[in-house]
């Protein structure tokens, strides 16, 4: 018995090292085109494709909707998938792998800005391309952003910084709010403010000043967390920060001037996928510069241990007000972004419910990893979209899971990680692992 | 100029009178030590002149300049490093962000520089990446550099320890028991870095000892606190051989 | 006379407060985790109680035999707080004991989540519907100079104290309260000293759920109507009234649990209701900022290991 089980392990060891060899030397470059070539696949033929296989349109969310709701389809679903996007990509990537490998060696040469522009652009055709499948893709595709961006503003302070904080909800609640007054007060004909002082065309330009006027009312918000934590660390500036949600969560409701508990809407829909793209971009952009840096770093040394920190010439003081600043400053830029693009906010749905979200996302993904982030924001927000026909059994399975993620990797998936860009992008060779 | 002037300082903790009457001045390029039994105020005084406690009475002048009433990384930078006796490091950081750490008072790019990554924090970091791989290869502890530091032999941590305390550029060197634990190949190790340190650098030492061999050997001048007070003070001769030391520290505790 | 009335519903509402607050405040003390369940653990207190007295009422009906009313609720409270009980040690078993090495936040993540199963486990299983509580003793009012008392609300609030009294006397005087107590003042020595740290964390969570359950019952007597997502709210305000408290004080939290109810219920005398939950958290909020330690907690704080 013990030598067959040794010998499945050895011939799983086996398979999953052809695997590494066969994917190792594969640059990002040409798994973006392998993945680019897929989705043009399935918007030129995804839809007769779907049909001749006996589904009734192309999957939206990887299948899932259809395999859950319809198991007598699942082997259609699961064709759909391999010959639409796994085969495609895996193939293309595989034969493009030496032509990327010398474009990337040529791009090393040329300023890393220009690179990082190139994959951004190949990323952006991909998500715009596969979203514009439908409506609805298109939404998970913004909210999934929103959550990338939310995700990682949470993580600063809690990962990075090392603090429980229960705050960002209300911090959200500040930037959605203050842009959703800014935008509707100026460039709308509304009920509650009255008729538009600007030009509407003006309007999506003034809009990133709209995010930022967001984004520093919730940092200014955030003072209230950010200078208890001079005295208080720990468990006491935790139930700080959440009271201070439950104060603006409830602040809001009785601003009758901003919809109180009814909330806000109509504002223009200008968060739109490009809009959304290019802001989180630019967010996990600066928060990653941030925290590579020593002035980031010092974050963690603050973490670790405070009297040291202090004691290596570190402004413990004006590092922990950085953080709480700069991580309220891009929860508010989210929440700027997510009343634009839902068009709808209410001081309910900032409370306990979106904190449990956001809390699952960073502790999923990893602690004090910007990759640990994106992937956390990513799968919780997809996996909530694609489980949506269990409907309720969804907040059994997606909890489950989080608990078992806790049990095994106490800090999340992919913590403790840096995002270098310069080794995402460079070209790889067979013996990289 | 005197390099570190204390006079007259006390402090009390509540009711307790830790630090009484406490004086000390320091020439540059000097090693001093301080020994006293356990619980006899020896870390108070230093947690007093680097600013984690305010003392109730008395002042420290670092090259004129006061230093009551600033805060720790104040004073650190201004030329204040240290070492703890339980080695403060921390504990998801590798060693080259440890000694990096220690350059944050030296960085001008700001926050600035931090979010948007310009040329002078590219350089900045560049040269404190520099200077740490520097102390790093100095203390013999640069194979290490992008280990976490708490997977690091005891000895290699004690070291890591005190390039940290160096990459700040201190003109003074305090440590507290920086031999706390070691074995005797550890010790001399430690002992020959301690050498090179202020012969390399030129760096005036103020050290707390257990280990009556490290203060005998290193030290040009010793003091000896007992309750708060110094007792004695003196070339080691003087407090091997004098008997209030003797008696208070000595006869109870084995010399090594 | 609006006053007074006004105080016996602060009375009544502290009375939840502190009850769940205990629990919390135990779990929280001895073994240094939010159990962000608890609410949750109240909530399902609450329904297992339904269930109990329910069965009662169902059993005296069948065999022809009458109890008073008051014998079925005593009844239904022991053995709800038997039941809930279990439903605190498994919770411990599942979410917390393998994450006892873990960073503390990880463990508060898996309490969050545990709570979020409950709250479903419960929609799936009895549905969306409220579910109103038997009642089980006639309401009596009586009239205090204008002051209109109920035995309901007297009697919750006499339950609330006699049990937190109880607890305290439990922890101050029992060996079992002695080992909580060391294990509240050094968690690592424990194992040392040949005190079964997991049947500690076990007995704690047993007997903050079965207050929790009681305060559900209770809960149910003064408002029947039960549903799922009950516990969040009156949780969450336990929860931080327990902090409030203090850390490791039985007294503190009982006495922050009724101290937001008063917040609670003085507030809308002189300010518009909705106003409640803004006044009430900003008091906390200053309360904390210039007592960072709590009421009655030592100045100890201890930091979210990472």
């Amino acid at each position: 018995m013990e030598s067959t089980g040794d010998e499945l392990s050895i011939n799983g060891k086996l398979k999953s090292s052809r695997v590494r060899e066969f994917v190792a030397p594969i640059p990002l470059l040409s798994w973006l085109l392998g993945a680019l070539v897929a989705v043009a696949l399935e918007h030129y033929i995804g839809t007769s494709f779907a049909q001749t296989l006996g589904l009734r349109k192309a999957p939206m969310l990887f299948g899932f909707d259809i395999m859950l709701k319809q198991p007598t389809l699942i082997h259609s679903a699961l064709t759909y998938l391999v010959l639409i996007y796994f085969l495609p990509i895996i193939v293309v990537a595989r034969l493009s792998a030496a032509g990327m490998n010398g474009l990337a060696a040529i791009l090393i040469d040329y300023p890393l800005m220009l690179t990082v522009l190139i994959h951004l652009g190949m990323l952006y055709a991909i998500l715009h391309w596969w979203s514009n499948m439908s409506l609805y893709r298109a939404d998970v595709l913004r909210f999934t952003l929103i959550a990338v961006l939310l995700t990682l503003s949470l993580n600063l302070i809690n990962g990075y910084m090392g603090e429980f904080s229960c705050s960002h909800p209300g911090f959200m609640a500040l930037g959605a709010y203050a842009s959703s007054v800014f935008t509707l007060g100026l460039f709308a004909d509304d009920r509650v403010f009255g008729p538009a002082l600007l030009p509407q065309w003006l309007g999506p330009y003034l809009f990133p000043v709209a995010l930022v006027l967001g984004g520093v009312v919730a940092a200014v918000g955030a003072l209230a967390v950010a200078i208890p934590s001079f005295r208080t660390r720990g468990d006491y500036l935790a139930i700080i920060s959440l009271a201070f949600m439950f104060i603006v969560k409830s602040l809001i409701e009785n601003l009758e001037f901003v919809g109180g508990p009814r909330g806000l809407g109509d504002q223009p829909g200008w968060a739109n996928r490009p809009v959304v793209f290019v802001t989180v971009v630019l967010g996990i952009w600066i928060i990653n510069n941030f925290v590579r840096s020593t002035l980031g770093k010092a974050l963690n040394a603050v973490r670790d241990n405070e009297m040291a920190a202090d004691a290596m010439t570190v402004d413990t003081r004006q590092t922990k007000i950085t953080a709480f600043l700069f991580g309220a400053f891009w929860a508010g830029v989210a929440g700027g972004l997510y009343a634009h693009a839902l068009r709808y906010i209410n001081p309910g749905s900032f409370g306990i419910q979106m904190l449990a979200e956001g809390l699952a996302m960073v502790y999923f993904g990893g602690l004090n990893s910007v990759y640990g982030s994106i992937v956390g924001a990513c799968s919780i927000s997809l996996l909530g979209e694609m489980l949506r026909p269990l409907e309720l059994f969804k907040w059994i399975i997606i909890p489950l899971l989080l608990i078992l993620v806790m049990i095994f990797r106490p800090t999340g998936l992919i913590a403790f990680r840096e995002f270098d860009v310069k080794k995402l992008v460079r070209p790889k060779q067979a013996s990289d692992r | 100029m005197t390099l570190l002037q204390i006079e007259k300082m006390t402090h009390y903790f509540g009711g307790l009178r830790a630090v009484y009457n406490y004086g000390l001045s320091i020439e540059p390029g000097q090693i001093r030590g301080l020994i006293g039994p356990n619980g006899s105020g020896k870390t108070t005084i230093f947690n007093l002149i680097t600013g984690i406690y305010q003392p109730t009475e008395g002042q420290i002048l670092l090259e004129g300049k006061q230093l009551n009433g600033r805060s720790p990384h104040d004073i650190a930078s201004m030329g204040i490093g240290r070492t703890f006796q339980n080695m403060l490091l921390w504990r998801h950081m590798t060693v080259l962000e440890h000694v990096k750490m220690a350059r944050y008072s030296k960085l001008t790019y700001g926050l600035v520089g931090a979010f948007f990554g310009t040329s002078r924090r590219h350089r900045e970091e560049a040269e404190s990446e520099q200077v740490a791989f520097k102390l790093l290869k100095m203390m013999r502890v640069d194979q290490y550099a992008d280990q976490i530091v708490l997977n690091l032999p005891y000895g290699a941590q004690r070291r890591v320890e005190m390039a940290r305390a160096l990459a700040m550029e201190p003109r003074i060197l305090f440590l507290d028991e920086p031999t706390a634990g070691m074995n005797p190949d550890e010790l001399v190790q430690m002992m020959d870095i301690i050498r090179k340190v202020h012969g390399e650098l030129g760096l005036a030492i103020f050290l707390i000892e257990h280990r009556m061999r490290v203060v005998m050997e290193l030290c040009e001048r010793i003091q000896t606190l007992v309750f708060g007070e110094v007792i004695a003070e003196g070339i080691p001769e003087e407090i091997q051989n004098n008997p209030k030391v003797i008696d208070a520290y000595l006869g109870k505790e084995t010399v090594e | 006379m609006v006053f007074f009335q006004n105080l016996i519903n602060a009375l009544q509402w502290g009375s939840f407060y502190a009850l769940i607050a205990l629990g919390y405040s135990m779990v929280y003390s001895i073994l240094m985790l939010f159990n962000f369940a608890h609410g949750d653990i109240f909530m399902v207190g609450a329904y297992i109680g339904f269930g109990v007295a329910t069965a009662l009422v169902a059993l005296t009906a069948m065999g022809n035999f009458a109890l008073p009313g008051w014998l079925v609720l005593a009844l239904t409270i022991l053995i709800s707080m038997f039941l809930t009980s279990f439903v605190g040690m498994f919770v411990e078993r599942v979410g917390y004991r393998p994450l006892r090495d873990a960073p503390r936040a990880s463990a508060a993540i898996t309490g969050l989540m545990i709570g979020i199963i409950l709250e479903t486990g419960n929609l799936i299983l009895l549905g969306a519907q409220r579910i109103s509580f038997p009642s089980l003793i006639e309401t009596s009012t009586y009239q205090l100079g204008g002051v209109v008392v109920t035995n309901k609300k007297i009697m919750i609030v006499l339950v609330s104290i006699a049990l937190s009294f109880a607890l305290h006397q439990f922890i101050r005087r029992t060996r079992w309260g002695m080992a909580m107590r060391a294990m509240a003042f050094d968690y690592a020595v424990v194992p040392l000293m040949g005190v079964p740290l997991n049947r500690i964390a076990a007995l704690t969570f047993a007997i903050g759920s079965g207050l929790a359950a009681v305060a559900g019952i209770l809960f149910g007597v003064a408002y029947p109507v039960l549903d799922p997502y009950m516990g969040i709210l009156v949780g969450w305000k336990a929860f931080v009234a327990a902090i409030l408290g203090g850390r490791g004080s039985v007294v503190g939290a009982t006495l922050a649990g009724f101290l937001l109810g008063f917040i609670e219920m003085f507030v809308p005398m002189v300010f518009p209701s909705t106003f409640r939950d803004l006044i009430a958290y900003s008091i906390i909020l200053l309360i904390l900022v210039f007592r960072p330690h709590g009421f009655f907690g030592e100045p100890y704080s201890a930091r979210l290991r990472l």
